[in-house]
């Protein structure tokens, strides 16, 4: 009998985990697929998904994400030559194509995005990553050195000090409606011959907008999740809140290198790219719905004081909505609390009218960050390459594979900064880990972080490796 | 306003009259008298609580009692062992039925700041359990923080039962208890 390669042996094992198990195949038992509007053909950008539907809850317009999530990460193990390397890069991007073949890049299609790591542009592309990832000309400005978009992560005030900050080569974000195509979209990348995988991650999303219980609180309920009952009964996420309101949302391109002028990248080889943070949240439902009442849930979400009707899940987030500095110093020096969503707009909103380079006109106020996060049941991944070390368990637990697009890395630090109280003008609102004035930071635990660089579509499968040294 | 959220006896007095069939345990029973007597108001003794709590006021698992001025009480019973705790708390606020009030702090960097806020929120729409019209409450403080708490009034007052939300009873499981104790509570008059 053939020995199987350690290769082998992983692959096999994510590829089971990619189907995500009985847990993960009540999400098309329990969850309804929303009609979706045709795309006009596949765009530059890897991480734009077209035909995302807008509903109105309580007269506010939100974007219904994909239902169905999953994220491969892994290591390469590729030969360093020339010819290998193109050679992986044929075979990839092979992969990708047949993967969308037939399919629109809507929810009701499949989105493949292939996002890739420090590590990756340091083993196998130091020169050509260093001649062609963007400068942060923000960032370069303001530290007086030179700092690329793509940047280390980082443990940021709030994290627990044993956060583990990953060192993958790739990942992989599927997004659909339809669970088939991105089980099967898994499978296809996990045959690679020269991907290791270090992790899968799984999960879901999807609101009640249709009435009814939403998919999220059916998950908890169904997995005995703590607090799983305190859920409301149509809400989006775990958290009881609507996330997707459309102002609240960058549009699709701002997010991109070159739009917002935050890099040199325009006209360059990574022009129609982004970056993308991925993180593994844990969620204390229980503590959120049995410490913090409406009131507290709504003022430690949004912005305390923000009127709510009672019980309401989708609040406005637009231009109108945006919290100055000042104003989320004052009210925390007035009532102790920040809020989740007012202290990010500090930084994450348009300070003014900017024309992008793509020649929309983005009004101030608008939203920069384009989000793609998801609920999920993994604790922390639905499979680990590492499993001591990812500190692995089978007990479901709830949580969220946040998946952000900002222009830089260093956009993304500034967001989460001023999350924790670290403000654009300086001031470090003066918070404990954890205090309860933080609200719904107080119920989150990140356990793994990485940046990522999104090349543009073209670029998508090994990037730089046909480009001299 | 507040007290607004809360039930209220069945005016059927269907729960009195259970409350009659039903017999506070003759070891339990001079300890909620006493506490009756003691506030000159009408007080309800669990006859079921959760294994291995007894509702004995002093008793093994007894937290003590506290009295307010204002005549208010609080009994409290609780167990813990390696890591699971079963907690549950009676209270009474003769003469009035809003929601009481309890200092809330915050500290925005040396400033402490002190807000009072209803000690019982996140009210459900109330129902019926064992002819007691209850509202159930979901976040509560102090001595009821966690825990998942039931509000009634009775001739123009306000009385609560609250259970801990904590291994080895879930929220299901809490409210199965709280079913349970409302079906078996016993009113004691003052003497």
């Amino acid at each position: 009998m053939p020995r199987l390669t350690r290769r082998e042996l992983l692959a096999g094992a994510a590829a089971g985990a990619v189907a995500g198990g009985a847990l993960y195949e009540l999400v098309d038992r329990l969850g309804q697929t929303p009609s979706r509007a045709a795309a006009a053909g596949f765009p530059k950008e890897q991480h734009v998904l077209d035909g995302l539907r807008v509903v109105t809850d309580d007269g506010i317009e939100v974007l219904v994400p994909p239902l169905h999530h999953r994220i491969v990460t892994a290591k390469l193990r590729v030969d360093g030559d020339k010819a290998s390397l193109i050679s992986a890069q044929k075979e990839l991007a092979r992969v990708l194509d047949s993967i969308e073949e037939g399919r629109e890049p809507t929810p009701a299609g499949i989105g493949v995005t292939a996002a890739w790591g420090l590590p990756y542009f340091d083993r196998f592309v130091p020169k050509q990553a260093a001649a062609h990832i963007p400068v942060d000309l923000r960032a370069t400005r303001g530290k007086g050195r030179t700092i690329k978009a793509l940047t280390p992560s980082i443990r940021f005030p709030s994290d627990p000090r044993d956060v583990i900050l990953e060192a993958n080569d790739v990942a992989f974000l599927v997004r659909s409606d339809d669970n088939e195509a991105v089980v099967d979209a898994g499978k296809k990348l996990l045959a690679l011959g020269f991907l290791e995988p270090t992790s899968v991650r799984a999960g879901f999303a999807g609101g009640g907008f249709e009435g009814g219980m939403s998919l999220p609180k059916r998950m908890a309920v169904a997995a005995g999740i703590p607090g799983a009952d305190l859920v409301p009964h149509t809400s989006e996420l775990f958290l009881g809140f609507t996330s997707t309101q459309k102002a609240g949302l960058g549009p699709t391109r701002i997010a991109n290198l070159e739009t917002l002028g935050y890099t040199n990248g325009k006209g360059g080889y990574f022009d129609g790219g982004t970056h993308m943070a991925l993180s593994h949240i844990f969620e204390d439902l229980e503590a959120w719905y049995l410490t913090f009442d409406f009131r507290d849930r709504v003022d430690t979400t949004f912005d305390p004081g923000m009127k709510a009707k009672p019980g309401a899940q989708t609040l406005a987030q637009g231009p109108r909505q945006v919290a100055s500095v000042h104003k989320v110093k004052r009210k925390f020096h007035k009532t102790g609390m920040i809020g989740h969503s007012a202290s990010l707009q500090t930084t994450s909103r348009l300070l003014e009218d900017t024309r992008g380079s793509d020649g929309t006109l983005y009004r101030k106020g608008t939203a920069i960050p384009h989000r793609a996060d998801f609920n999920t049941l993994d604790n922390p991944f639905a499979w680990s390459s590492e499993p001591e070390a990812d500190a692995m368990s089978d007990e479901p637990a709830a949580g969220v594979h946040f998946v952000v697009f900002n222009p830089t890395s260093d956009d993304f630090r500034r967001n989460r900064m001023a999350m924790d109280g670290v403000l654009p003008d300086g001031t470090r609102l003066p918070f404990q880990r954890g205090a309860r004035g933080q609200g719904l930071n107080s119920v989150l635990k990140t356990t793994h972080r990485q940046n990522f660089l999104v090349p543009p579509r073209r670029h998508r499968s090994f990037p730089l490796v046909e480009l001299p040294a | 306003m507040l007290g607004s959220a809360c039930g209220s006896v069945d005016s059927s007095s269907k729960a009195e009259a259970k409350s009659t069939k039903l017999s506070c345990p003759s070891n339990w029973r001079p300890g909620w008298q006493k506490l009756a007597n003691r506030i000159d108001a009408p007080v309800y003794c669990p006859a079921w609580i959760p294994d291995p709590l007894t509702a004995q006021i002093g008793g093994r698992w007894s937290t003590g009692v506290s009295v307010g001025k204002d005549r208010s009480y609080l009994a409290g019973f609780i167990w813990f062992e390696k890591g699971s705790e079963i907690h549950v708390n009676l209270r009474g606020y003769p003469g009035r039925t809003t929601i009481p009030k309890c200092r809330n702090d915050e500290q925005a960097g040396g400033k402490r700041i002190k807000t009072f806020i209803p000690c019982f929120a996140d009210a459900k729409k109330p129902r019926t359990v064992a002819g007691y019209r209850v509202t159930l409450y979901t976040v509560n403080r102090d001595a009821d923080q966690w825990h998942l708490l039931y509000a009634w009034r009775r001739n123009g007052s306000l009385y609560t039962l609250s259970e801990h939300v904590a291994p080895p009873f879930g929220y299901q499981r809490v409210v199965q208890n709280l079913g349970h104790m409302m079906r078996s509570l016993v009113l004691v008059q003052p003497q």
